[in-house]
């Protein structure tokens, strides 16, 4: 028989083995983020936010250049790519989750699943195809398109497991009192499954506010803001990941202090996404 | 979740206010340009993609030309890469392309199959590529010629004291150091032109080795991009190389001077790089001169073309006369007072006999048939006098 000793020794032994595994697990994005901040943090200045990158000999002569075309045009495109596919993706959620017995949707499980393990630069493609070559240009238009088909699959997944997860007493309280199928999901399920919708939504837009690949035929890049506002949704249009890539590869050292920079303006966004999911599942209503 | 909906289309219209908002306040206020008033309707946004070697001439003339018009042109040129350039012309989605190669007959023909018009190659700036190396104690200036650029890049000659080396560098004490190769190993404009340039002094090169953007290298390691083969040189003592000129004199490297098909020994520079470009060329300027038979050019140069449709109607890219217009207007721009800029980013000008043919190609520029360029070099004084 053990003594009261020997199993605290023990359990306090796999707690610490947990603690380790957890700082393992958070370093390597710790390190990540401190090596980032400690490259761009010089180049973030009033200029990177309100100049256009234009040239290399801008920075090379020490003239202001910046990236405002760039971070306009990522919440252009992304918020373009959620509006096309929160729609589609929450339709195709509550199909899965509501309808199970729907003839389509094994077809649409497997094709879901297939469209979240493609990748990404295959969906550029895609929308190189469909929009880019009919309309001539490429344009922040394909690039939210592109983008939409990385954010579907996940919105489509967890969109069927929030709902999922609301017991179907719920459902039966909806339909004893008379009310149609339709209303039921839209007026009971889908409030009570708000906090995990917002939440899945948002970590798909994360997702895809990452992804240079999808752009790269898509939205293109530009080394200014459009010369016309409609630019941004029908002409080339840069984003914070595909200029991120562009500056890195670059031969100009100054370019490379804006590319960290970059990357400093994109984790802040997607941490800003994070904590507005944090917010939403935290609120009570 | 309506709240949510809410929000996030509220946040989407603000910041799509706040961009267009933002678009004007850049250009709000500005004169007219020359070419009219520069309200929002007059505006235009001209897309170009290609190289990446005439990148920073090319955007620095954007940065000019949008100063110049007061904002009422942008033009916005992405670096994808001479092969990207031509494939995205060919796809019609960029008014023009850029390429260090020009197109082939089989996509000439085609070109003209499908849209009825030639497709132009237009020299808009010239690419030289020197020899850099890194021996120890000794600074620019060592001589090369062709044949002896080959056996180093054979393998054939592994030590820098050799005689063949020593024979057209008398003056120079050369260490008995072993040559490190270095070369490219990515798909180049840059190692087109190097390759060409062996090519056409060795015969024993054409047949084993050819010449294209990348090839089977017979000896030496690989950097990726002009920096990868400066790193590479710059760390390994006994190392020789090949940049783009521009590339070297940016980063202090040593280069060294190579001897002409003239038997001038030619010290890389501006001047020699477009005399080596002064030369009876085709119309269509579709041509290769390294080695040239200019007697100072620098013999390892090549051109970057613009490549254009003859009939700009047809491209998918040129959605309207006025856009057709203002790309003509900036090409000419481009080729003709825009060329001041180049010595100053480290690019060689275009030589007259280029400029020549280029108006020459530019007056057959058509929108819908009707020749749109000529009427607009009609009034060019320098059109006139060529």
């Amino acid at each position: 028989m053990k003594t009261m000793l020997q199993r605290n020794i023990r359990d306090r032994f796999m707690e610490g083995l947990l603690v380790l595994s957890t700082i393992i697990v958070l370093l390597p994005l710790i390190i990540i983020i401190a090596h980032v901040i400690i490259h761009g943090i010089g180049a973030l200045n009033w200029d990177f936010f309100t100049q256009e990158l234009g040239s290399p000999s801008r920075a090379l002569q020490g003239r202001p250049t910046g990236l405002v075309h760039t971070i306009l045009g990522t919440l252009v495109v992304d918020f373009m790519a959620l509006t096309i596919a929160l729609p589609v993706g929450l339709g195709a959620g509550i199909m899965l989750s509501e309808y199970p017995d729907h003839k389509l949707n094994p077809v649409l499980r497997v094709m879901n699943d297939t469209l979240n393990g493609m990748p990404a630069i295959l969906k550029g493609l895609l929308a190189f195809v469909l929009i880019v070559k009919p309309m001539g240009t490429f344009s922040g238009f394909s690039g939210g398109v592109a983008l939409s088909f990385v954010m579907l699959p996940i919105i489509a997944r967890t969109t069927e497991s929030a709902l999922m997860s609301i017991p179907w007493s719920i459902r039966e309280a909806g339909l004893a009192i008379g009310l149609p199928r339709w209303r039921v999901v839209l007026s009971t399920v889908m409030p009570a499954a708000r906090f995990g919708l917002v939440t899945g939504t948002l970590i798909a837009f994360a997702r895809a506010a990452g992804e240079a690949a999808p752009l790269l035929f898509t939205s293109f890049g530009n080394n200014y803001l459009p010369n016309h506002w409609l630019g941004m949704i029908l002409g080339p249009v840069d984003t914070l990941p595909q200029r991120l890539y562009s500056l890195a590869i670059s031969p100009y050292s100054h370019w490379h202090n804006m590319g960290w920079a970059a990357a400093i303006v994109l984790l802040v966004f997607v941490m800003l996404t994070f904590a507005t999911a944090r917010f939403f599942t935290r609120q009570k209503f | 979740m309506y709240t949510n909906r809410i929000i996030t289309t509220a946040i989407f219209m603000a910041f799509l206010s706040i961009s267009c908002g933002n678009g004007d306040n850049g250009n709000g206020g500005s004169l007219p340009g020359s070419g009219g008033g520069s309200s929002a309707e007059n505006r235009i946004d001209l897309l170009g993609a290609g190289a990446t070697f005439p990148a920073p001439l090319i955007t620095a003339m954007a940065d000019e030309y949008r100063d110049l018009t007061n904002n009422r042109v942008t033009l916005n040129y992405q670096s994808i890469g001479s092969g990207g350039g031509i494939r995205q012309f060919m796809e019609q989605t960029v008014m023009f392309g850029m390429s260090e190669a020009f197109l082939s007959d089989e996509v000439m023909n085609n070109i003209q199959q499908s849209t009825g018009g030639r497709a132009f190659n237009m020299p808009i700036t010239l690419a030289d590529v020197v020899p850099t190396y890194n021996i120890p104690g000794i600074g620019e200036g060592v001589v090369f010629d062709g044949e002896l650029l080959v056996e180093i890049y054979m393998g054939d000659v592994t030590r820098w004291n050799d005689p063949k080396i020593a024979r057209l560098n008398p003056d120079l004490d050369l260490p008995g150091l072993p040559i490190t190769v270095v070369h490219r190993s990515d798909g180049s404009g840059t190692t087109n032109v190097w390759t060409s340039f062996l090519s056409r002094v060795s015969e024993r090169w054409r047949n084993r080795v050819g010449y294209a953007t990348s090839v089977n290298w017979p000896v030496g390691i690989g950097g990726n991009g002009n920096e990868g083969v400066a790193g590479a040189v710059q760390n390994t003592p006994g190392a020789i190389g090949y940049n783009s000129f521009t590339y070297a004199l940016l980063n202090d490297m040593s280069y060294g001077s190579v001897v002409n098909a003239s038997g001038n020994v030619i010290e890389p520079s501006f001047e020699a790089t477009s005399e080596a470009a002064n030369i009876d060329l085709p119309e269509d300027t579709r041509v290769l001169f390294t080695n040239t038979p200019a007697e100072y050019g620098y013999p390892i140069a090549g051109f970057a073309w613009m490549l254009i449709y003859e009939n700009l109607d047809a491209n998918n890219a040129i959605s309207n006369r006025r856009e057709a217009e203002e790309l003509i207007r900036f090409l000419i721009w481009s080729i003709t007072d825009a060329q001041e800029m180049s010595e100053s980013l480290g690019f060689a000008r275009l030589p007259e006999t280029a400029l020549e043919r280029n108006f020459a190609m530019i007056r057959q520029l058509k929108w819908n048939g009707e020749l749109l360029g000529a009427s607009l070099l009609e009034d060019h004084p320098l059109a006139a006098s060529l």
